[in-house]
């Protein structure tokens, strides 16, 4: 497992320089809660027909930031967004609230729960 | 005649609905149905629509988006009509008990005939509770054929006019005579 | 003027085993747009698993994500712990691990190919199936003591041995099935009227299958190259026969041909463990807490099942991160199914064996 730090800034520059769609395989956008109201989003990749190489680009933000999305470089992306929205809370360009939720469960409950 | 409630015994219908339920239940009522245990042997075959249905099989315990469903299917189907809970979430909640999106056992919303435990529960616990379900319908359509007789007089309740709670089963001892 | 017709599919349908619904857009008979809603089943284990329960309790209600795949979920979450306590467990665990996964594996696949001649309106060929996978529901309660949730896989191995009567036993009706499957195999080709329905139907192109990320069954059948078994090494998969099996066309009878030539495949590997299996014991205690951060991915019956596991040192795990299959073939099966006759929407959605506990968890 390789990770790799990037900013919101210039996730989608990174991503869209790094994947090739016949060469590496989109897994999912995963997110981890840390201290201080921050949490650290995680792009994570694997190798197609490679023993276990696995890439993780991860960007640690604020719950107020506004992620972008990565769904016109990766069309499979859009599912993992919309439940990055709704277990973190978080904004996400494009995505919307309600894929697991509804009105009167527990609003975005992943975030801060691991502190 | 065609006389209903003789076949309604022999071939009593099952409206399956998932609940929130891993499956796990769900997969063994369709090995019920299939060659091995052959639940079909009593009669009973799986519809998916809830207006034909006597027997409702719940499995899972209750998610938030599920409940408006179950209630639904529930008040859909005609009446008498009894409710299995299959598999220990659909009874108490189980592993499931106290997670977020949970509302722990179908008996929350709707009341349940017949409790068939184990996680997940085995074929032949859910032919028992089938056969057990088969009763209690009889005693339920027994019961609803009695006809109601009037004794006393109408009660205003809230401003209406009620006589259904002065009604008495024939057969029934009025408690004041 | 452009007419459309929104039909909905679910969230309760005879066809379906659990409730997911989909809005089909139709412009007369031909789908042009799908919406699906699937978080029917929400329950909130990730949370829990962070909140309620200790991390050597959590391989258990993990197993409850998913009751087809409830193996290979812990198995998962167990391995994943296994790589953060530093610990190694013997060989004889690790080969009836395997033996578990495939037997699972066989089940599960016989219950989507008799779920799709079912949606295909095939009854006859469903009650086959159905009934000869009993044989496989058998050998997996004479082995585990359960037919479905097994609780099999514990941190450090598995909880029960092999006897050489089960062992035996399993070899038999592996036998039996490995002939009934053949014989599906001939049905699946040559039937006419199973043909008409999978031919040609639901087809998923090679290029589409990389831009959509699909995986399992559903990637093999248009001839891509995924097997996490063919990319992890925690398990020897090489060493008891495991051949990846692909085809070109990508259709539903594509993906068929693929269950059936994977349920034999299994079957050979499952044969091979119980002849070659090794000495030693099933259990080897692991101690510790959980600290830093593993990602473990297998092959589930439907695809890839990725765990992430963050530990601090503490008996309560940071996070686990569970995607399931399914959750990942969505926008795949939402592509498919655009352009194809709405009368095939039941056939092709059982073709793709979703699971939508394992997706809302």
């Amino acid at each position: 497992m390789k990770k790799i730090e990037v900013s919101l800034g210039t996730v989608r520059d990174v991503i869209g320089d790094f994947y090739e769609y016949k060469k590496w395989h989109f897994l999912t956008i995963n997110g981890l809660a840390l201290a201080e109201n921050k949490m650290e989003v995680q792009w994570i990749f694997s190798k197609y027909e490679a023993l276990d190489e696995s890439v993780v680009y991860f960007a640690q933000i604020a719950y107020t930031d506004v992620i972008p999305s990565i769904v016109d470089l990766i069309p499979s992306a859009i599912i993992s967004q919309r439940e990055l929205v709704d277990m973190f809370g978080v904004q996400v360009e494009g995505s919307e609230k309600g894929l697991y939720l509804d009105e009167d469960s527990l609003q975005s409950p992943l975030s801060g729960c691991s502190i | 005649m065609f006389d209903l409630k003789k076949y309604r015994k022999k071939s009593p219908w099952i409206l399956h609905y998932n609940a929130g339920s891993c499956n796990g239940c769900d997969i063994e009522i369709l090995a019920c149905l299939a060659p091995k245990y052959d639940l079909e042997r009593f009669g009973v075959i799986n519809t998916g629509n809830p207006k034909q249905s006597d027997i409702f099989l719940v499995t899972g315990p209750v998610t938030y988006r599920s409940r408006e469903r179950l209630v639904e299917l529930y008040t859909q189907m005609p009446e008498p009509k009894v409710v299995i809970a299959v598999g220990s979430c659909s009874c108490t909640g189980g592993v499931f008990r106290d997670m977020v999106n949970v509302e722990d056992g179908v008996d929350r919303y709707i009341p349940v005939d017949v409790y068939v435990a184990g996680c997940a529960t085995s074929p032949e616990l859910i032919i028992d509770g089938v056969v057990k379900a088969l009763e209690i319908l009889e005693q339920k359509t027994k019961e609803m054929e009695k006809p109601l007789k009037l004794f006393r007089e109408a009660t205003l309740q809230n401003s209406i006019v009620n006589r259904r709670h002065t009604a008495l089963k024939v057969g029934e001892k009025d408690e004041e005579d | 003027m452009k007419q459309t017709i929104n039909i909905p599919l679910g969230s309760q349908h005879i066809a379906l085993l659990e409730p997911v619904r989909f809005k089909f857009e139709c412009e007369n008979e031909k789908i042009i747009g799908v919406d699906s809603d699937v978080g029917f089943v929400h329950r909130g284990i990730e949370r829990a698993c962070t909140t309620k329960f200790k991390f050597d309790s959590i391989g258990y209600v993990v197993a409850r994500v998913c009751g087809l795949c409830a193996i290979t979920h812990s198995l998962s979450y167990t391995v994943a712990i296994e790589k953060l306590l530093g610990g190694e467990i013997s060989k004889k665990a690790k080969y009836l691990r395997i033996l578990l996964l495939e037997l699972d594996r066989i089940h599960s696949h016989m219950l989507c190919l008799s779920h799709t001649c079912e949606n295909a309106g095939f009854e006859a060929m469903f009650m086959r199936i159905m009934g000869d996978r009993e044989l496989v529901m058998e050998i997996q309660e004479l082995l585990t003591g359960n037919r479905v949730q097994f609780d099999y896989i514990s941190i450090g191995g598995v909880n029960r041995d092999l006897s050489s009567t089960v062992a035996l036993k399993i070899k038999e009706n592996l036998y039996e099935v490995k002939q009934k499957v053949l014989g599906y195999m001939d049905e699946f080709t040559h039937n006419w009227s199973l043909s008409l329905k999978f031919k040609g139907i639901g087809a998923l192109s090679l290029d589409d299958a990389y831009i959509f990320n699909a995986i399992g069954p559903l990637a093999r059948a248009s001839g891509l190259n995924i097997d996490v078994r063919n990319e992890i090494d925690y398990l020897p998969f090489n060493e008891v026969g495991f051949l990846m099996q692909t085809h070109s066309d990508g259709d539903i009878n594509a993906r068929n041909l693929v269950r059936l030539n994977e349920i034999l495949n299994s079957i050979l590997m499952c044969e091979n463990i119980i002849n070659g299996l090794p000495e030693g014991e099933i259990f080897t205690k692991i101690k510790g807490k959980p600290k830093g951060e593993a990602i473990v991915r297998f092959e589930a019956p439907r695809g890839e099942l990725m765990y992430y596991v963050k530990g601090n040192g503490t008996a309560m795990l940071d996070r686990v991160r569970i995607k399931t299959p399914t959750f990942s073939s969505i926008p795949a099966f939402s592509h498919i199914f655009v352009g194809q006759d709405y009368a095939d929407a039941p056939a092709i959605l059982a073709s793709f064996d979703p699971c939508l506990s394992c997706t809302a968890k």
